[in-house]
């Protein structure tokens, strides 16, 4: 099933419309609060005889008296001719303010149930709660997998402002879904579909007598109720000597002979009736108003959901891939069959589809999912990224079947993969299409390639051979879509010149903080912390290079470590940099590697440069959870990077232990050698939970890997286990 | 009062009282006040001398499941099958005017026969014979005020 699309469609039609119930809901919401300090609760076990009595001596004429579902009690009568509806102070008898049913108008509760559209907009309102349902969940499967699955729920919410606003405001759907049933309770019964008469009111009058009345207190069944099971008592009327006592209850409805005191009749309450009082108390917190605070500002949320859900649906068309020239499945001579997850891999499929468009073909794109193969058919390509740990991208959840279902043809299927080798899974998906194909019997026009982390170069390689292939040149013009960049200006910089082959140094940037509304529409630089990717881009360069921050925007500044790269024009160019020139960035997420959760203790482990966003990770240990930080690096005089404030944050607690090694000096050795040194403590903080944080180079992560496989293992672990449970995470170059 | 009056007429309506000679054309005009809240419902009709019910002139409101609160006519009328044939039209507005006509015999008048409405109005008190006006001759055009919500009720005879 497809949540996104169920999600944003309703969202967008029907959750309009539930934005005006939203809010009109919060509105009344107001009711039960302001009603809860107009009179006090009544208690529950005071006899109902016993509050009768003492209205009927402060309100003579009372005729009528409700227990309110707030617990306060209303008595209702005349003095004189003029209508009387009052408070009391149940245990005193007293007459307190003047009830009023609503300090709302009117129309706000005509709005909140029919949209002031009289009875055909009662089924618009219960067609809106439905939908509320269906957004509601779809809403907390999409959520779900957001976060990666249920114990990360509460975990801290990234992307774009509009995006952790929705995601954010996404917490209170449990009490969005429980309004919206409730309120589909309370349509039914309203509409009629759920019957609450108990049955015709029984036909009874009172004993012919020329007797007095009795006393509420000689009445058994007022004698024995509670006021907190009441809900009304209407007084028999003084003119008709056969009118009865009516009293209605949490348990059903009676009626009194005023003369003998004998139940006349007796009605219980019906399952219906109690499901519809249930579903009242919990729709409008009516009896409770700290609930009625919560449903209210369940309402107001819709508001923000509404709104932050437009902006996103808003941004998501204006980065949206816009295929040109794209020929009906039936006539295209190409196939290309797309599964991406965050739409980076539909611009490979844009750079082929549009020279494959050059070249003369009659070419036709889609989504993996609609794999299939037309007669008029010649050549099909499948682009396949990987999600997560090997899973396909969720549009293209069931592809895999379709493919089998599809059978063999003799038209050749090629398979291109997208993914990023830090992951265990490289690839895996499309290995797993390109099996199914294979399985099948298809063809394919060239081997599976595999493309490491988008990489421009690979793909223009891949594209000299199909060219070739084909017989047939081609000319893929693939830019990578880079986004929106914004110019940090360097505030600092601290060199560490003791390598003169490869100088580094310790950059700060101010960050250009935006106004919220800005960030709201995703201008500018968005929130980041330690552990995130800054892109920048080189003057006169489209792709970008990738660094790990060593700060979070809690920090206020941006701060990297960059080394020279051989040949490397990123490199040079930041390196050339002087404090107040600028340069063109942007951010990358890197949502498995930044610190998430309440780990018992961090291993940080890097060596080089990859020091940087550990020492953003203890920069901003503000709860003093134990870090311990393992750091290999050359020579402490040249490129122990972050020193001296290392051993500031130790004096301050932020690093509970700093454990170092040189390579480059008398017995030293590297970073595996520490962990090995260090490995009875390594595993007792990891069987007690730790969270291992690995950065630097792939040589030095895969030695380190080993280390600590060899550590887990008396513990039935290792190292990719921790990995699937995101306790282990790496950021290697 | 200069309130915007969209008055709601109710056609004439043959009362099950059996026809003694002459007809008379009775026009009862019932003014609602502003009570601030959603459209009441209205019953409005006739008992004898003895206070027994005789017939209905005009039921306002559409949903059946609400009469019961109209708690007098309701019970009154039980016994009367026909009771809402051809008599019943929607709920009239707070600060609006209901006008019904209907065709009475000449015998009923200065009979002891009363002209009876009872009122309730949604999430509100209801008000069983809210305004009793006798049929009398010399009380037609005489207003008179309901407990809660008819500002003033009267009827006129033709």
């Amino acid at each position: 099933m497809n949540w996104k699309a169920v999600h944003r469609w309703l969202g967008l039609s029907l959750g309009t419309v539930a934005l005006v119930l939203g809010l009109s809901g919060a509105l009344l919401a107001l009711d039960p609060v302001q009603e809860a300090w107009q009179a006090p609760t009544a208690p529950a076990d005071l006899p109902v005889a016993t509050l009768v009595q003492q209205v009927q001596q402060a309100m003579p004429g009372v005729e009528e008296i409700r227990r309110l579902p707030s617990g306060a009690v209303a008595a209702f009568g005349f003095d004189g001719d003029q209508a009387q509806a009052r408070y009391v102070d149940a245990t005193s008898g007293q007459l307190l303010g003047n009830y009023q049913p609503s300090s709302m108008p009117r129309w706000v509760k005509n709005l909140h149930r029919a949209l002031l559209l009289g009875d055909g907009g009662r089924w618009g309102a219960a067609a809106t709660a439905l939908a509320m349902v269906l957004l509601s969940i779809s809403g907390l499967v999409l959520l779900v997998r957001r976060m990666g699955g249920w114990r990360h729920v509460a975990g801290r919410v990234r992307g774009t402002l509009a995006q952790r606003l929705h995601v954010l405001a996404g917490r209170v759907v449990l009490a969005l879904l429980l309004s919206s049933i409730t309120a589909l309770t309370m349509s039914a019964s309203t509409l009629g579909l759920l019957e609450l008469e108990a049955g015709p009111e029984p036909d009874v009058v009172s004993s012919a007598s020329t007797g007095a009345d009795l006393a509420p207190a000689q009445l058994p069944l007022l004698r024995d109720l509670g006021v907190g099971d009441l809900h009304r008592v209407n007084l028999p009327d003084a003119g008709d000597p056969t009118d009865t006592w009516q009293v209605a209850t949490t348990r059903g409805q009676g009626w009194i002979d005023r003369h003998s005191g004998d139940t006349l009749a007796w009605q219980e309450a019906t399952l219906a009736q109690r499901l519809d009082d249930w579903a009242r108390v919990l729709h409008t917190g009516e009896s409770a108003w700290p609930w009625a605070v919560v449903m209210g500002l369940a309402g107001l949320c819709v508001l923000l959901f509404w709104a932050s859900g437009v902006l996103i649906w808003w941004q998501g068309r204006r980065n949206a891939v816009h295929i040109a020239d794209n020929s009906r499945l039936q006539q295209a001579e190409v196939l290309i069959f797309v599964a991406s997850e965050g739409g980076s891999t539909w611009g490979f499929a844009q750079a082929l589809h549009a020279a494959l468009v050059r070249a003369g073909r009659r070419v036709h794109s889609s989504a993996l999912e609609h794999f299939q193969i037309t007669p008029t058919a010649q050549q099909v390509f499948i682009l396949a990224a990987t999600h997560g740990d090997g899973q396909p991208p969720a549009h293209a959840c069931h592809a895999l079947e379709r493919i089998a279902a599809q059978g063999g043809s003799g038209v050749p299927v090629t398979v291109l993969g997208f993914g990023d080798r830090q992951y265990p899974a490289f690839c895996a998906y499309a290995q797993a299409v390109e099996q199914a194909l294979r399985a099948q019997g298809h063809a394919s026009l060239l081997p599976l390639e595999l493309i490491h982390q988008q990489s421009a170069q690979q793909f223009a390689r891949w594209g000299e051979a199909l060219a070739q292939a084909l017989g047939q040149p081609l000319a893929i013009d693939y830019r990578p879509r880079l986004p929106a960049t914004t110019a940090l200006t360097l505030v600092e910089r601290r060199d560490y010149p003791g390598q003169a082959d490869r100088p580094t140094a310790i950059l700060r940037f101010a960050w250009p903080r935006q106004p919220w509304f800005a960030r709201l529409l995703g201008c500018g630089l968005g929130r980041f912390e330690a552990g995130d990717l800054v892109g920048i881009v080189p003057p006169g360069n489209a792709v970008a290079r990738y660094y790990s921050l060593a700060s979070g925007s809690a920090d206020g500044f941006l701060e990297i470590c960059v080394r020279q790269w051989p040949g490397g024009v990123c490199s040079a160019h930041l390196l050339g940099l002087k404090p107040g020139d600028s340069t063109q960035a942007f951010i990358r997420a890197n949502p498995g590697f930044t610190l998430s959760g309440r780990p018992p203790s961090v291993l940080l482990i890097g060596a080089g440069t990859g020091v940087a966003p550990l020492a953003g990770f203890i920069r901003r240990n503000d709860e003093r959870t134990p870090m311990h930080l393992y750091f290999g690096a050359r020579d402490p005089a040249t490129d122990y990077y972050f020193g001296s404030e290392i051993a500031r944050w130790q004096a301050e607690q932020r690093v509970a232990s700093v454990n170092t090694i040189f390579s480059r000096v008398p017995g030293g050795g590297y970073v595996q050698e520490i962990l090995q040194r260090d490995a009875e403590r390594l595993r007792k903080l990891l069987a007690a939970g730790a969270a291992v944080r690995v950065c630097g180079s792939r040589p030095m992560a895969q030695g380190v890997g080993e280390v600590l496989d060899a550590l887990l293992a008396p513990l039935g672990l290792d190292v990719n286990a921790l990995k699937a449970k995101g306790r282990y995470a790496e950021d290697l170059f | 009062m200069s309130k915007p009056l969209i008055t709601a007429i109710a056609a004439a309506c043959a009362l099950a009282v059996p026809a003694l000679g002459q007809a008379r054309e009775v026009t009862i005009a019932t003014q609602l006040k502003n009570y601030g809240g959603d459209g009441a419902y209205l019953a409005v009709y006739l008992t004898d001398a003895k206070g027994a019910y005789a017939g209905t002139l005009w039921v306002a409101g559409g949903k059946a499941k609400y009469y019961k609160h109209l708690a007098d006519w309701s019970r009154l009328s039980a016994g009367d099958a026909k009771r809402l044939n051809g008599v019943t039209g929607a709920s009239v507005g707070a600060g609006r005017t209901l006008r019904v006509t209907a065709d009475l015999a000449d015998a009923l008048i200065d009979a002891g026969y009363e002209i009876r409405i009872d009122a309730a109005v949604e999430d509100m008190r209801d008000s069983p014979s809210e305004v009793r006006l006798p049929l009398t001759a010399a009380g037609a055009g005489k207003a008179q005020a309901g407990k809660q919500y008819i500002q003033s009720a009267s009827f006129q005879l033709k």
